[in-house]
């Protein structure tokens, strides 16, 4: 029984003291694994990010491919995509004589390459001992020839040139170069950063075609009527895109030549003139943009002529009616009536409106060769003479942008070289009222189509031109003189639509014997110039322009 | 689970593989074919530049005097007309469909 009681129950205690994967050991084991994998994963994330990164700036410098080519400059190529302006790399091969081991078959040899050459020089140059070239921009069969000599002594060296396939046409848009690649006028200076740095090339908004015709009229009257010189601008009224502009006389640009001669300023940008009776459209514009004027307000006992200080102010046209409307004002041209309009404006109101039309101050422009219009104080006789375009100084290309903005229904537009396919007045300010641009834009036509116009020699069928001149007398010191004359004539075309101005000025202009006017508003011709005027002159220029790049706007540029 | 995190780690790993090695051979192919295209693209240039040099309005009016008699004359944009096709007919027009203000 006792055996019984004490009894020991051996019992197994198998689950407490056998080996058991605890469920703690299990999961450290498998986030081990699990950490690995995800370092892996981490790896791989930033290889494949670093792969991505790598393929993305492979295709940044695709771009620019060549840039880091000493003397590398972009091309320039106009609206068609024509070269104005390319980068060749040429190759220029010279001898060491120090290297020729056979001097008189290395002559031989050079005579069959290059058969033309003085050798007698060539062999004294090798007797000489000292490096020279034997031939720069060297063609590529003759490279290849002499290349095929094996000669150690023939070095070549390959050097990149500037080409400028369109030589004068284009000489103050795009400007020079000097010896070290920098750019020293035109865009080559304004865009000299830009043009080391991109690979592709910079389009421009001109077209070579028509930049060529211009220039052909300007040459051809430049010795017509023997002008000092003569500037001539197309743009687009909607955009501000810069078709041509031509500035009379010009150099050609592959010749590299040092340009001093004031002659040779950049009449259209930098020249800045007293343009005369082309500023009474903008007179009589802010008239109406103020409300003070309607097209028909007359102006009644208008005198003769006015005193202003010591200055008298006078009618050019001595036939001109003493009671006039605003619109016979503009289209006769009338100095006393301009003034009359300009006195209901006020100054104030006048110098706004000029301010507003970028008149007044200098351009913001793709070149910097821009001139700066003279500032002087405004008062009664100031008033008076700005009026009708006197005692007030702008150049050709603010002049142009005023009229386009009057013409294209009031929007601002900045004048460009550069092609940014913007289309037509794309997010641009309305800055004057529609109305006056469309009142105006018939002033202009009648000034082009009616007798009593000053501008007849423009009325080139299916154009509707429409246009105003301007006679400026040079200003010398204490006063003017009639011996030098700046004759303008601003037009936009067609009027019912405008879609152009062009602006064609004539720094001092003599008159002519010889030339035949044929008449538009009336059958007939005249024989020599008859009075040294802008309706004389540069109508008559603007006239045969017109008639030149007409068909070529109409149909080329028919969808813009 | 276990095997499932296993399977897309291991699947990211390959698929990183794969796209590295396809990057590559995608990229050789395009260094070739720049590489090719680039002597392309400079005889173009100068071919191009070749082209406006001799097309320039400046030399084609010199070849006109030197090979023509006859002088350039300016087109009358009235006298230009415009070509309709409408299915199978053409019609011919003015360019200019009506002259405003002629006087």
């Amino acid at each position: 029984m006792k055996d019984k009681k004490n009894n020991i129950f051996l019992e197994e205690y198998e689950n407490e003291f056998s080996y058991k994967k605890s469920k703690t050991n299990l999961n450290i084991e498998f986030n081990r694994i699990a950490f690995i994998f995800f370092i892996f994963l981490v790896i791989s994330i930033i290889y494949s990010t670093q792969l991505l990164h790598l393929g993305s700036l492979k295709i940044q410098n695709e771009i620019k491919p060549s840039i880091t080519k000493k003397n590398y400059r972009a091309d320039i190529i106009d609206r068609n995509g024509n070269y104005l302006v390319k980068t060749v790399s040429s190759i220029d091969v010279g001898i060491n004589p120090i290297e020729v081991i056979d001097k008189k078959k290395l002559l031989i040899n050079l005579q069959l390459i290059f058969p033309n050459k003085n050798y007698i020089k060539i062999s004294k140059k090798l007797e000489k001992n000292k490096y020279f070239y034997l031939e720069k921009k060297i063609t590529a069969d003759n490279y290849e020839k002499i290349m095929m000599l094996g000669d150690k002594s023939i070095k070549s060296e390959e050097k990149l040139t500037r080409i400028y396939p369109q030589k004068n046409l284009f000489s103050h848009i795009i400007g020079q170069i000097d010896d070290d690649n920098n750019g020293i006028s035109g865009l080559e200076k304004s865009f000299d950063k830009k043009l080391k740095q991109i690979g592709e090339p910079l389009q421009l908004t001109v077209d070579t075609d028509i930049q060529f015709l211009i220039r052909e009229e300007l040459i051809k009257f430049h010795s017509i009527f023997r002008s000092k010189g003569s500037a001539a601008i197309l743009m687009n009224v909607n955009n501000g895109e810069i078709i041509s502009m031509v500035s009379y006389p010009d150099f050609d640009l592959n010749k590299r030549e040092t340009v001093n001669d004031i002659d040779f300023i950049n009449r259209a940008t930098k020249g800045v003139y007293e343009l005369g009776s082309v500023f009474k459209t903008f007179t009589v514009a802010a008239g109406l943009e103020e409300g003070l004027i309607k097209t028909d307000t007359e102006f009644l006992n208008l005198e003769k002529r006015l005193k202003c200080g010591k200055n008298i102010i006078s009618e050019y046209d001595k036939k001109i009616p003493s009671d006039l409307t605003v619109e016979q004002i503009l289209i006769r041209s009338g100095n006393i009536g301009s003034v009359r309009i300009a006195q209901k404006l006020e100054i104030d109101k006048l110098k706004l409106f000029l301010e507003k039309i970028g008149i007044l101050s200098k351009i913001d422009f793709d070149i910097e060769e821009v001139g700066e219009p003279i500032p002087f104080r405004w008062g009664k006789c100031k008033l008076a003479t700005v009026s009708f375009g006197h005692g007030i100084t702008t150049t050709p290309l603010q002049l142009a942008k005023g009229y386009a903005i009057i013409a294209n229904g009031g929007f601002e537009i900045k004048p460009s070289l550069i092609k940014k396919n913007l289309e037509d007045n794309q997010n641009q300010k309305r800055i004057i009222k529609e109305g006056v641009s469309k009142q105006i834009n018939e002033i202009l036509r009648k000034i082009v189509t009616t007798k009593e116009g000053t501008a007849g020699f423009a009325n080139i069928k299916g154009y509707e031109v429409g246009g105003k001149t301007g006679t400026a007398e040079k200003s010398i010191a204490g006063g003017y003189t009639r011996k030098a004359k700046v004759n303008t004539f601003a037009s936009i075309f067609p009027t019912s639509k405008p879609k152009y101005v062009m602006i064609v000025l004539l720094d001092e202009p003599k008159t002519s014997e010889d030339y035949i006017y044929k008449y538009k508003n009336k059958s007939g011709s005249y024989k020599g110039t008859p009075f040294n005027t802008a309706g004389w002159t540069s109508v008559e220029v603007a006239g045969k322009i017109i008639q030149k790049i007409g068909p070529i706007l109409a149909t080329k540029y028919i969808e813009n | 689970m276990k095997k499932v995190v296993f399977a897309i780690i291991l699947v990211l790993i390959l698929g990183t593989s794969l796209v590295k090695n396809s990057t590559k051979a995608i990229e050789d192919k395009i260094f070739m074919v720049n590489e090719n295209i680039r002597p392309l693209k400079s005889e173009l240039g100068d071919i191009l530049l070749e082209y406006n040099y001799l097309s320039s309005p400046d030399k084609l009016t010199q070849y006109q005097t030197q090979y023509f008699e006859k002088d350039l004359v300016k087109i009358d944009i009235t006298k230009i007309k415009k070509l309709t096709k409408k299915s199978n007919d053409i019609k011919v027009s003015d360019f200019l469909e009506k002259i405003i203000d002629e006087r």
